[in-house]
């Protein structure tokens, strides 16, 4: 539990701060992985069997096991790990969030009343705990113990909705990496600091009821605003804005066949201005440069015939080019970046974004950093997740 | 002394409330409740990022001053997003009544608003004196605007020392393309997030929102929590500086780990996979089409027990036993299969009918949800009172999206919409800064408020 030598200058505010984590599906694993990197001290309590999370791939060195799951590496970097049977465990359980700040926990009702967990009798308890829920719909409500998964938490939520391909024959394309849960562990550790700096007001802690489902539903941009206001629904379109009708494409492929994201606002003259005098400076604005398009009408009237000019400018040219050309003109033009790519980013490079992370016999790999950055403290090394009841014999006296 | 209980020394200034006019009496401020109260934010935020990330400060009881331009209206002030007037947002009124914009009421709701001009010397002198009463200055201007006002760290630690500054961009405030421009869009595709989005051999669907501009808020909000619980704990003030692409990157999950640990591209045909998984090994997966116009409903299914529960609910417990659907693994292999016989059964029920029928015997899925669902008939989200509804001046009743986290402890203190452009200047130039009225009314008449 935090204690005032823990807090210091020059020191990460969650240093000392200890968290029990059980039960978690990969919002909860998220949201533990955050406090973790952060210099939190995060118990990360397992079956027998493991984290669920190890059983899935892909795999460190494509060798499948219980410690080589890249899902797990991703979500539990910087914890400790307890082997606990439960519900024979609870009571050592329990020994363990007596000793902490934060329990987070992903169970929702039913399999919390099967194992005889009450938070209500918990925090009673321990007055000074803060019980962080991170579940697919909350603690309460009609749909509180409805099963979710990734997809299905998109689909109930809104996003899904506005995600995918102009031709709607095609069903709504769910956004990779898991998004749903971490919007869900966003929202998540943001409750939690609201009952921290609570706690220090009242030196009382309190239950935190984090639904993914409630995450999603007002992480829609402007799907809600548009249904409040001129009550109409969004269409989705390719890669760009849902919108009350179909829009002009935003995605161009170069040269290289790679993309780049790029919307004309039309009615922003700046932009335009940028973009004749970048097409003419190639050769290729034909009668772009004519006055008559200083008019936005005239520019409205022939939308298409300018989209098609830069269609033909991004085939000419490769996507990195196009991306650094535009943006040094002042265009918001983004590259399309893989994954890969960015491994090799200079910006990044030169920020120290990526941190390598010894995972032992795999060696050095390379992480994204957790990417909160302070001037006033620095934040601690990542640390490689744990083996699988790793830290059993450190947390837990035999009985 | 345990650690978190409240230095004696918090310096948070005293935050006067007396009978400054307003035409309507409901809208005077007043002491705030929730966990933040007493904190004062000079905001210098606009558009989407710095909105959102400090709405969550003011709907848990900071006093959050947003400081406006009226020469550069806010761009959600500026968006069509109307009552009766349905337009997409490229389609703006040329000169839009700033007060009408639905999405800056979404967005600002629970601040105090006031417009300077900072081109006039006064109004960056307004702007100090702001920041010296404040504890807290965020912006998300693009690089440099803050430092041709003289407003870097070292001078905001002089006018205010302790102070959190909050800084949020695109690429952050160092590296060579820190002056690179972006919103939520461009942020998801240099990310990544927009590349590991679609269906394999063709073009990234990507994301068909900003949702970048929400996930950097919530990192933002996130960030100022933290550095407010650190000067709790230490007095020590600090600079933020996040970056949106990181915070894209540090989300694209396992794939990125794929890349850097395996060196697997995923420059690769059979990437990505649509709503199909790659891991784990999940089938049926997928979105089905349902009666009804361009309805689909989501199902997952992810082992033995689910798919034998699965296949009782649709009236076909004789696929249980089919050889080719024998295993999981067996059906990841048949999924084109499974698809076609579980789409023909969707497609003659609504999504909601099949939800409730899968949930009601333990299997996941949910209708592919629009706004009208949510806000219509969710029950859940009724239930748990995610929207709410205030009255504003101009646009009348109007709903907003709520905070998605209930406390036992505490509840938003939702005590105003947004505000008008400059409604809490005389409020906040009287009360805060100590002006006249007198001196108020010439600062309007010249132009420096």
């Amino acid at each position: 539990m935090w204690r005032e030598a823990d807090a210091a200058p020059g020191r990460t505010p969650y240093n000392g701060l200890v968290v029990v984590e059980v039960g978690t599906d990969l919002d909860g694993e998220q949201t533990g992985k955050l406090l973790a990197d952060l210099g939190a001290t995060v118990i990360k309590v397992e079956p027998p069997g493991g984290s669920p999370t190890r059983a899935c791939g892909p795999w460190l060195g494509d060798v499948e096991g219980s410690e080589t799951s890249l899902a797990f590496a991703t979500y539990n970097t910087s914890k400790q790990s307890v082997v606990l049977d439960l519900p024979a465990g609870l009571p050592r359980l329990e020994e363990l969030v007596a000793d902490a700040d934060v329990l987070l926990c992903g169970l929702q009702p039913a399999a919390l009343a099967r194992l005889g967990l009450s938070y209500g009798e918990l925090v009673a308890r321990h007055p000074r705990l803060v019980v962080l829920s991170v579940t697919p719909f909350g603690l309460t409500g009609p749909w509180a113990d409805y099963l979710s998964s990734d997809l299905v938490a998109l689909a109930a939520g809104g996003p899904l909705a506005s995600c995918g391909y102009d031709d709607h024959t095609i069903p709504p394309i769910r956004p990779g990496g898991n998004q749903g849960f971490q919007t869900s562990a966003s929202h998540a550790h943001n409750g939690l600091l609201l009952a921290l700096l609570q706690r220090r007001r009242t030196g009382r802690g309190q239950i935190v009821d984090v639904s993914m489902h409630d995450a999603l539903a007002v992480t829609g941009e402007l799907a809600n605003p548009y249904w409040f206001y001129p009550r109409v629904l969004l269409e989705r379109q390719t890669c760009r804005h849902a919108q009350p009708e179909p829009t002009q494409p935003a995605l161009f492929q170069c040269a290289d066949g790679n993309y780049i994201y790029f919307a004309l606002v039309l009615a922003d003259q700046k932009p335009w201005q940028q973009l004749v005098a970048w097409l003419d400076s190639a050769g290729v604005a034909l009668d772009l440069t004519d006055p008559a398009y200083g008019s936005l009408p005239h520019r409205q009237e022939n939308f298409a015939h300018i989209q098609d000019l830069i269609e033909v400018f991004c085939l000419l040219h490769d996507a990195d080019w196009m991306y650094h050309e535009g943006q040094a003109r002042g265009l918001p033009i983004g590259i399309v970046s893989a994954p890969e790519d960015l491994l090799a980013d200079a910006h990044l490079r030169a920020r120290g974004y990526f941190v390598g992370v010894d995972l032992g016999e795999a060696g050095t790999v390379e992480y994204p950093s957790t990417p909160f950055r302070f001037g006033a403290f620095p934040v601690p090394p990542m640390r490689r997740p744990p083996r699988l009841g790793e830290h059993t014999a450190a947390r837990l006296q035999e009985p | 002394m345990p650690a978190d209980t409240p230095l004696p020394d918090t310096p948070y200034p005293d935050t006067p409330y007396p009978d400054t006019p307003y035409p309507d009496p409901a809208r005077r401020p007043r002491p705030r409740t929730g966990p933040l109260a007493g904190i004062r934010v000079a905001d210098f935020c606009w558009m989407g990022v710095g909105a959102v990330a400090t709405r969550l400060l003011a709907d848990f009881g900071a006093d959050v001053i947003k400081i406006e331009n009226r020469a550069r209206l806010d761009m959600p002030r500026r968006l069509p997003i109307y009552k009766g007037d349905p337009r997409s947002y490229g389609d703006e009124d040329p000169n839009p009544d700033p007060n009408k914009g639905g999405l800056f009421n979404n967005y600002n709701r629970n601040k105090l608003g006031i417009t300077l001009n900072m081109r006039d010397p006064r109004g960056r002198e307004l702007a100090d004196a702001l920041i010296a009463a404040s504890s807290v200055v965020s912006e998300n201007f693009a690089l440099g605007v803050m430092e041709r006002w003289g407003l870097t760290y070292e001078r905001l630690q002089e006018l205010c020392p302790g102070v959190i500054y909050a800084r949020m961009s695109g690429f952050g405030h160092s590296g060579p393309y820190a002056r690179y421009r972006s919103y939520g869009p461009v942020v998801q595709a240099v990310s990544g997030l927009s590349f590991i989005s679609g269906l394999p051999g063709r073009e990234p669907s990507g994301w068909g929102l900003s949702y970048m501009d929400n996930q950097a808020a919530y990192y933002n909000s996130a960030a100022l929590l933290m550095a407010i619980l650190h000067r709790e704990q230490t007095g020590e003030g600090t600079e933020i500086d996040m970056a949106a692409v990181e915070i894209g990157i540090s989300m694209l999950g396992p794939d990125l780990l794929d890349a850097s640990a395996n060196s697997r591209p995923t420059r690769r045909p059979d990437f990505p996979t649509g709503n199909r998984l790659q891991y784990p090994h999940a089938a049926p997966h997928g979105v089905y089409p349902c009666a009804g116009d361009d309805r689909w409903v989501a199902i997952a299914v992810f082992d033995d027990d689910e798919w034998d529960r699965m296949c009782k609910a649709v009236g076909q417990p004789e696929w249980a036993d089919e050889e080719r659907f024998a295993s999981q693994a067996a059906r990841f292999a048949a999924q084109d299969e499974l698809d076609a016989l579980l789409g023909a059964w969707t497609r003659e029920r609504t999504p909601h009918e099949v939800m409730r029928l899968l949930q009601a015997a333990g299997v996941r899925a949910s209708a592919v949800q629009n706004a009208e669902d949510l806000n219509e008939h969710d029950p859940q989200l009724a239930e748990r009172g995610v929207f709410f509804e205030m009255d504003h001046p101009v646009i009348g009743t109007a709903r907003f999206e709520g905070q998605a986290v209930l406390f036992s402890g505490f509840t938003p203190d939702l005590w105003r919409s947004a505000p008008l452009l400059g409604e809490d200047n005389e409020h906040v130039l009287t009360t805060v800064l100590g002006l006249s009225r007198d001196e108020v009314a010439d600062l309007a008449a010249e132009g420096v408020i």
